[in-house]
């Protein structure tokens, strides 16, 4: 068995996935795809899969990593069509390769997030942003699993490596390089934060992409 | 997808649940279909993918040329709100499309407490929901299951109910819609025709009148319906449909794994059982053909669990032939095999471990009562004795949790055999201090008690259930005697199984209690964060009924039972001989001893017989 990874895209119904879910959709994947993955021990045993980066629910991707075992001597060219076929709607399967560097060095995330405007984006919301986003620091409490208060503060700025802003008539779009981990940087606190700083900007709707990820460099993670 | 949807689910809880495009669900192209089917469960996503019964009828209608079966389930409550915030109508989960723009509108009915649900996707479909304000441009509404063995609570909100197993009437019944379609039938020609067809129960064609005591008077059919409607059965249960290609939910649901119904019917006749008498007579399938099909849905869907499901899987002949059938694939496969519904009394430790490949959890008997003369009384026929060794077995083989199912307030109940549930745990607790190998980490007794629902088509449909104080009563007598800390007790809310009585065996007045209760906000009845007893006594106040009328009155034989148009093939006054058995306490053997001439063999076609 070697190691084995995917990338793969979740777009359409399957965004609504959660990641647990994701994860054992993989496993039977695999199973109905006659793709013979390494198991794991024990008394339950299911195809062992790990997803580099977990994705928020109701976030698209088109960079999904997902690593497994394979025998050595299996087709990795055959694999993205077998398990696009087995798969619900909404996740395709781009390539397979042997390899690749550890998770830990996916640093970079760069994600659009469109800022939508049912009645037209607000005269000045760019700027407005540019501005928020622009300062030296911008402290925000977050939740915290482990801290005793149940928040911490977070300075969102050091996790900000590039926006770029486009205007549009009924949505600003920020194209973004976030963190990825360690601590990472969510888009969705991030639209917290303009909702909260910027009251006037409110989106009525927002939506999130996931186009790339990255490593410390902010070279393509591979 | 849309927008506004795409809002509503990035605010719900589980969106999920509500997206469609799992796995081997069937997509078909609009243009090319003429009739559209929603397949309604009126609870949410995880308890409705469970259901075998839906993914039987959603393969089979799916494989009909011309027809496209969606599924559509109850939206929780944040959903519900939205969607009603949104204006968005309730949806086909594979095509988006409002299910007010179907053809037909089927229920599936497995519980009473889902009826508040019922009358809930109706309103959330845009549709009126009493059948009279409804006509042939609205969806024909119809609703089958178990529940439909007593239609008459809902008889004004559903234009027909099918009766029985619904694999072949399903079929029949869209031809009869293409008909009627093409020719431009008013909606009362349709019900009228449908009447014609057997299993199927219009209740619109019957009249129901009372005396002035409440009770029934007479359920008259109108010229044209048939006196009786009997249910409809699969003759060849080894040739009829079985889903092997099937939807492989997206999230998590109860019952997420292969289901293999390995026969259909019980030979058991426990007296208080619905189940065992309605979906009589028993049919099996071959071992062979279970095995491939297991197999087979195992690649498709990728699940890594088969589980057996009957009601009384140990009851199956060729069940060792079929499990070393199974595992010889499912070991290698790493697929496991579970086996639910075991009974005591033939419960075998070789069988059982090696089904266990799983951890060593918790086994589960249920002895129904505690003693003997009381099990004799119910017809379930477990033995202390039987009890004891299995228990025995189970413990020798490393087990060290048992989980023992109780009901108070069956028929002939005294605090003699509430007692005797006491005793009963004790016994099994001092059986495993005498017997368990290693006894570091203790024993588990759990001791699960219900109360009593009667149900129509049973030995008990004429016996009153007791009231909630009674109940209430029996079940402190219990806690007060099961003191030691290795047996723990849990007793189930009384509140749910009166109503569940009321409506299990109400006439066709309760409809309007039903609605009243809705508009108070009633829906998701079988949850306990929105069963509110209260709002249903406001509303049985509001209509003047007395629910205690329905749940704990005592019928007599003479009395005309609102269900009288309905047969499941047993005679009723079998069930009336199961009744007077139970009162001295003499037992029924089972099917397979002695034909007990109950008369659902007689739904076999010639050359049949049950049990075969």
């Amino acid at each position: 068995m070697s190691e084995t990874r995917i990338q793969f895209a979740k777009t359409g119904r399957a965004r609504y996935i959660s990641h647990l879910d994701l994860m054992r959709t993989f496993q039977r994947a695999f199973l109905r795809a006659d793709l013979h993955v390494r198991h794991t021990e024990g008394f339950n045993p299911h195809a062992y899969v790990s997803i580099a980066l977990p994705l928020s629910v109701g976030f698209s991707s088109q960079c999904e990593i997902l690593e497994f075992g394979l025998p050595e001597d299996a087709d990795l060219s055959q694999v993205p069509g077998r398990l696009t076929r087995v798969l619900p709607e909404g996740i395709t399967v781009s390539r397979c390769y042997s390899g690749g560097r550890p998770f830990k060095e996916l640093c970079w995330v760069n994600y659009i997030i469109t800022l939508e405007y049912d009645a037209g984006a607000p005269v000045g919301a760019e700027n407005a942003v540019r501005a928020l986003l622009g300062q030296e620091r911008l402290v925000v409490s977050k939740k915290s699993k482990k801290a005793k208060s149940g928040q911490v503060q977070v300075d969102l700025i050091p996790l900000i490596r590039r926006v770029d802003y486009e205007s549009r008539r009924d949505a600003i779009v920020l194209d973004t390089v976030l963190r990825a981990q360690n601590p990472g940087l969510n888009p969705t606190l991030l639209v917290e934060t303009i909702r909260r700083e910027c009251p006037g900007l409110s989106p009525d709707y927002v939506s999130c992409h996931r186009k790339q990820v990255l490593d410390q460099d902010g070279n393509p993670f591979l | 997808m849309d927008q506004t949807m795409e809002a509503i689910l990035s605010r719900v809880e589980k969106p999920a649940r509500y997206t469609g495009g799992e796995y081997n669900a069937v997509v078909k192209d609009r243009k090319k279909v003429d009739t559209r089917v929603a397949l309604c469960f009126p609870d949410t996503y995880e308890i409705g993918m469970s259901n075998l019964g839906v993914r039987i009828l959603y393969g089979l209608m799916n494989e009909l040329p011309g027809v496209w079966c969606e599924r559509v389930f109850a939206p929780w409550g944040d959903m519900e709100a939205e969607m009603r915030r949104e204006g968005l109508p309730l949806y086909g989960l594979e095509s988006g499309d409002p299910v007010s723009d179907f053809d037909i509108l089927g229920f599936s009915l497995g519980y009473e407490m889902a009826y508040s649900n019922v009358l809930n996707l109706l309103d959330l479909a845009g549709l009126p929901l009493r059948s009279t304000d409804r006509d042939e441009s609205h969806p024909l509404v119809i609703a089958g299951g178990t529940c439909a063995y007593n239609p008459e609570p809902l008889a004004p909100f559903i234009d027909l109910f099918s009766l029985g197993e619904g694999e072949e009437v399903t079929v029949e019944l869209i031809q009869l819609c293409r008909r009627a379609r093409r020719e431009g039938w008013p909606r009362r020609d349709l019900l009228l025709a449908a009447a014609g067809i057997p299993g199927l129960y219009v209740p619109s064609l019957y009249e129901v009148t009372y005396h002035p005591d409440g009770t029934v008077a007479a359920v008259t059919p109108e010229p044209g319906a048939p006196e009786l409607v009997t249910k409809r059965i699969v003759q060849d249960f080894d040739k009829s449909y079985f889903p092997v290609k099937t939807i492989v939910p997206s999230t998590e649901i109860v019952h997420d794994r292969v289901m293999l119904e390995v026969f259909r019917g019980c030979i058991r006749g426990c007296r208080f059982c619905q189940a065992g008498y309605a979906y009589r007579p028993v049919r099996s399938r071959d071992p062979r053909r279970l095995v491939e099909q297991g197999i087979a849905a195992c690649k498709n869907s990728g699940y890594q669990e088969i589980t057996l499901s009957s009601l009384s899987t140990s009851d199956y002949r060729p069940l060792e032939a079929l499990c070393d059938g199974l595992l010889d694939w499912c070991e290698p496969n790493k697929v496991s095999l579970s086996l639910p519904s075991l009974r005591a009394d033939n419960f075998s430790m070789g069988l059982m471990q090696r089904l266990q490949h799983v951890r060593k959890s918790g086994l589960t008997f249920a002895p129904e009562a505690g003693t003997q003369r009381l099990r004799d009384a119910i017809n379930k026929n477990v033995t202390e004795e039987d009890l004891m060794t299995s228990c025995r077995t189970a413990f020798l083989g490393g087990w060290n949790a048992v989980k023992l199912y109780f009901m108070l307030g069956l028929p002939t109940e005294t605090d003699e055999d509430v007692l005797g549930i006491a005793n009963l745990a004790r016994k099994v607790l001092q059986l495993w201090r005498e017997t368990a190998p290693d006894k570091r980490r203790g024993c588990r007794i759990t001791v699960s008690t219900a109360c009593f629902v009667p149900k129509p088509h049973t030995a008990f449909q004429w016996e009153p259930q007791v009231t909630r104080e009674e109940y209430l009563r029996r079940v402190k007598l219990l806690r007060e005697n099961l003191r030691e800390k290795s047996i723990s007790y849990h007793w189930h809310d009384p509140d749910t199984s009166f109503l569940e009585a009321v409506f299990a065996r109400g006439d066709r007045r309760l409809a309007g209690v039903l609605e009243a209760a809705w508009r108070e906000g009633a829906k998701f009845d079988a949850w306990s964060e929105y069963f509110d007893l209260e709002r249903w006594l406001r509303a049985f106040e509001s209509c003047g009924l007395d629910p205690a009328f329905y749940a704990n009155r005592a019928r007599s034989r003479e009395e005309v039972l609102p269900w009288i148009r309905v047969s499941t093939g047993v005679r009723t006054d079998f069930l009336w001989r199961e009744r007077e058995l139970a009162y001295t306490a003499v037992i029924t053997p089972d099917c397979r001893k002695q034909c007990t001439g109950c008369g659902a063999n007689c739904l076999l076609e010639k050359g049949r017989s049950c049990d075969e």
